[in-house]
Formats: structure tokens, C-alpha cells, sequence
């Protein structure tokens, strides 16, 4: 039996050679970016390009007095917030729309529609009805993440494979079970997918939410910071908001990702 | 199971019939005119029988498996299932139906996919798990529990839908070409591997094909059915011994014999 079983099951040792090469890249590519930083910031004023020495300094002040992790942990929350209503909402609405023909056909323009307004719109919108509040960011990450939900959980409706159903009924499975076992699992790449998208989506256009409705959050202080001509803090706020992407998705996301869906073959690994 | 007349039976019922169609007609409209596709079917599977519907594409044979089945419901006619409708049968349990393709959930282990034909019933987890652990040794799948589908080559994958729809220990199991996307070899392996199993669980098989070796390999009965619209046009005993090989004069013979009735 044993022979039988293809060779691309058998564990690859993923060679520890090849990571170290990689990692080795990833430095040297840091190391160029920050090295023409610091070259360009040479020549031209500090409040224009401020070099890496000067936004480490701010980054060590602003993480000091606490600023950092008040305004970043303010932020997460509201990103975070605007981000579950948009599941909340998106999800059973895309499994609806995508069960329903005549209810999708129905909706199907709103879709597009919702995702051309442009995040600003939401934002102007958003203090006209909210003021300066969290509600406002809160709205704007929403109405940014929900409609791509929707969109991504909706398509995977429609790859859900009618031989499964066929498979179920012929158990005598119920509905509510065919949704669990057969939906499910076929929509969840394609959810987690938009999610991915929502969350990136959401801290961009929080930002700017922050910036002109709110008082509190990174986007808030970037704007203090540059009004004051701050540029020093301007990159720490940006440095530290690019690492946290970066550790989410690389550090979170990605594994998950990587462990939900192992039952997927793996194409660039063959 | 709308298409099923429900009924206990007799003890001498129960010797005599597993299934029992009776004046089984179906029609599908397909665009103007109605297209008949059954047409006046009788016909009698003892139980522990393997019987083959043989016909070639268009004899309404895969379309017969699903009136027994209960998936479609005839337009006149009655299938009785024996047994059916008494306590110990449980409809669901007694009758299991397998497709021409494995139709493996690509998300699930083996297990979990056998485990998937228990989980439409209130069986435990844990007793779910039993069973399919103990099935997929039934099909010599054990140690690829963990494995997924696609980590299978065609014919374990196909050993793991033998497995899902024995799992639910059926006292019929309905094939629809089960064996037919897999290469000549495996097929071989997968017919000895049928038998074996029969030979244990003694379960009633129904299988549909359009091969003539096939039919004569596996069958005790074979019924030939004849297309546009299907009608049964002899059903053929096939009183050989087992193992049977297609290079046996006896099979060759039975071979041509049915050949000429297709």
C-alpha cells in the first residue's frame, strides 16, 4: 500500500539552508533600504527626511511617555470594532445573497457601488453623523471592510460544489448541517481571504478617519505631529504601524492561514 | 424516502426479495416533448445478491439506481424495500448509495470523510470515530486515517468512499459505476476488494455498469436493459464460481452471451 501513495505526501524537509538564505535577503534588503535613508537624509533638513538616528530617538520618546501604546492600543480597538461589525454583517449576508439567486441578482449592483465610495466620503459622512468619535472611525473601517466581505463570501457561495450537496442529501443530511459541513468549509478560504483584505483595508482608512475626526489614535497624533512639523515623529508613527502590519500578518495570519487550509495542495511547493 | 413503499416483511419475504420493483415508469421533460426514460420495470434482487444493471449509455440505468435509492421518485410504480419501515431499519443506515467519482471532501481526513456518513445520524463522536477507524481497516486503509484526499492516489481515495458508504453497515449498497474513473489494474483490485467484503457483511449490491466483463466478474444476476425508452430485457444468472478471471472460458462465453443481448 505504502508504495502507492504519491511522493509529494512524504514531509518535505524544508531545507534549513534555504531559510537561512532567505532571512539572510531579508536582511540585506533592510539594511540597503535603511542605508539609502540614512544616505538621502544627509543632505536635506531634518524637519524634510529626518535620518534613522533622529526617528529612533522619537520612537523612544513617544514609546516612553506611553503615547505609543495608548494611541496604538486606541486605534487597534477601533479597528478591530469596525472590522467584527463588518463580519458580523458581511458574512451572513454574503451566504445569503449567495444561497438566493433572486435576492444576489437583486443586490448585485450595491456591491460595486459601495466599494467605489471612496473612504473619505465615509469619513466626511461619518463626522457629520458621529462628530469627533470613536463611532466615526469605528464607521468608516465598517463600511470599508463589510462591502469586501460580502464580495469575497459571496463568490465562495457560488464554488460550492453541487456533487457534495448531492453527497449530503443522499445521507439525509439536514440543511442546517449541509451549511456547516459542505458551505462552511468551502466559503472559509474565501472568507478569510476578504478578512485579510478587510483588516488591511481597515487600519489604512482608520488613519485617515483619525485624522480628521477624532482625538484620540495614531492617525490623530500623525496629524499633530506634522502640523507641528514634527517629521521625526511622523516616521515613528508610520515605522511602528508598518511593523505591526507586518507582525500580524506575517506572524498571525499567515500561520493560520497555512494551518486552516493545509487540506489544499500546494502548488508552488511541487 | 418519498419513492419507497415502506414495509415489513415476513420471514419468507425476507428470503425471497431485498428489493422489489414493480411497474417502475419515469419520464424527464426535457424541452417539448416528455423523454421516457423507464418504462414498465419489474424486477426482483434476492437479498446478499450482487446484481448488475448493464445497458449501454441512455438505458436509464443510473436513473433506475436512483428510484431504488429514493433520490428520485418514479411516476408510477412502487419500489419495496424489505425490512423497510420496521423498527431496526433505519432508512438511512440500510441503504447506501456510492457515485461514480469518490466525491471526497477535499477539507476532511479519510476518517473525517468516513466519519461524514454517520454524522447526518446522533451517533457520539467518539463511537463515529470507532467506526470509521474500524471501516477504514475493513478497506486496508489503516494508517492513512490522517491522511488527505489529495495525498491519496484514485485508488485509495477510492478504498475511502468503499469505506464511507460501508461505515454506515448497509443492508444495500448501490454503486453507480463506482470503479469506472479508475485505471484497468486498480479496477481489478477494487472488484476482489468488493467481493472480499461482501463475502463478510453479506450486504445486497446493486451495481450499475456499461462494462460487459465487468458485470460478469461481479454479478450473480445480471439485468440488461435495453435503451429509449429502458426497459429490463433479460436479467442473466450467472451461476459461476469465485474468484472469477476474465480468461475462464465460462466468463468468456457469459462475456459474448451478454454482449449479443446489449
Amino acid at each position: 500500500m505504502a508504495e502507492l501513495i504519491e511522493e509529494r505526501t512524504l514531509v518535505r524537509p524544508v531545507s534549513r539552508k534555504l531559510r537561512l538564505d532567505l532571512l539572510t535577503q531579508r536582511m540585506v534588503l533592510v539594511a540597503v533600504v535603511g542605508g539609502i535613508w540614512w544616505l538621502s537624509s544627509l543632505s536635506v533638513p531634518h524637519y524634510i527626511l529626518p535620518g534613522p538616528a533622529r526617528v529612533w530617538e522619537a520612537l523612544q520618546l513617544i514609546a516612553r511617555n506611553g503615547d505609543l501604546w495608548i494611541n496604538l492600543g486606541i486605534t487597534f480597538w477601533r479597528v478591530t470594532i469596525g472590522f467584527v461589525f463588518g463580519t458580523l454583517v458581511g458574512l451572513p449576508f454574503g451566504i445569503v445573497l449567495g444561497a438566493n439567486k433572486r435576492a444576489g441578482d437583486f443586490f448585485e449592483p450595491v456591491i460595486p457601488v459601495l466599494n467605489t465610495v471612496s473612504s473619505a466620503i465615509w469619513a466626511i459622512f461619518a463626522i457629520i453623523w458621529f462628530g469627533i468619535s470613536n463611532a466615526t472611525t469605528i464607521f468608516v473601517v465598517f463600511m470599508t471592510a463589510m462591502p469586501l466581505i460580502i464580495t469575497n463570501v459571496w463568490q465562495g457561495t457560488r464554488t460550492v460544489n453541487a456533487d457534495f450537496i448531492e453527497l449530503a442529501r443522499v445521507l439525509r443530511m439536514p440543511d442546517w448541517k449541509v451549511m456547516t459541513k459542505i458551505y462552511l468549509p468551502t466559503i472559509l478560504p474565501h472568507f478569510f481571504s476578504g478578512a485579510r483584505l478587510a483588516f488591511g483595508f481597515g487600519w489604512r482608512v482608520s488613519l485617515v478617519a483619525e485624522t480628521i475626526g477624532s482625538s484620540s489614535g495614531v492617525g490623530y497624533r500623525l496629524r499633530q505631529a506634522a502640523d507641528l512639523i514634527r517629521t521625526d515623529q511622523v516616521f515613528a508613527w508610520t515605522l511602528t504601524l508598518v511593523i505591526m502590519m507586518a507582525t500580524i500578518e506575517m506572524g498571525i495570519l499567515k500561520p493560520l492561514e497555512n494551518y486552516l487550509f493545509r487540506w489544499k495542495k500546494d502548488a508552488e511547493e511541487q | 424516502m418519498d419513492g419507497l413503499t415502506q414495509k415489513t416483511c415476513t420471514d419468507t419475504e425476507r428470503a425471497s426479495f431485498a428489493i422489489r420493483l414493480e411497474g417502475i415508469s419515469k419520464s424527464f421533460s426535457n424541452g417539448r416533448e416528455p423523454l421516457e426514460v423507464l418504462k414498465n420495470i419489474n424486477l426482483i434482487i434476492a437479498e446478499h445478491a450482487i446484481v448488475g444493471l448493464l445497458g449501454a449509455s441512455g438505458s436509464g440505468k443510473s436513473t433506475l439506481l436512483n428510484i431504488i435509492s429514493g433520490i428520485l421518485k418514479p411516476d408510477s410504480g412502487q419500489v419495496c424495500i424489505c425490512g423497510a419501515g420496521s423498527d431496526e431499519f433505519n432508512e438511512w443506515r440500510a441503504i447506501s448509495y456510492m457515485f461514480q467519482d469518490d466525491r471526497l471532501l477535499p477539507w476532511r481526513t479519510a476518517i473525517r470523510n468516513v466519519e461524514f456518513a454517520l454524522e447526518a445520524g446522533s451517533l457520539p463522536k467518539a463511537e463515529r470515530a470507532r467506526r470509521s477507524r474500524e471501516t477504514l481497516r475493513l478497506v486496508q486503509l489503516e494508517g492513512f486515517e490522517e491522511a488527505f484526499p489529495y495525498q491519496l492516489s484514485g485508488g485509495m481515495r477510492s478504498r475511502v468512499a468503499l469505506a464511507r458508504s460501508l461505515v454506515t453497515d448497509p443492508r444495500i449498497l448501490l454503486m453507480d459505476e463506482p470503479f469506472s474513473r479508475l485505471d484497468a489494474q486498480t479496477r481489478t483490485l477494487m472488484h476482489d476488494e468488493l467481493l472480499r467484503i461482501h463475502q463478510l457483511k453479506r450486504m445486497t449490491v446493486v451495481f450499475v455498469t456499461h462494462d460487459v466483463a465487468e458485470a460478469v466478474l461481479l454479478g450473480d444476476q445480471v439485468a440488461v436493459m435495453s435503451p429509449r425508452p429502458g426497459t429490463i430485457r433479460e436479467v442473466v444468472d450467472i451461476p459461476l464460481g469465485r474468484p472469477r478471471d476474465i480468461t475462464q472460458p465460462e466468463v468468456t462465453s457469459y462475456i459474448q452471451r451478454l454482449r449479443a443481448l446489449i
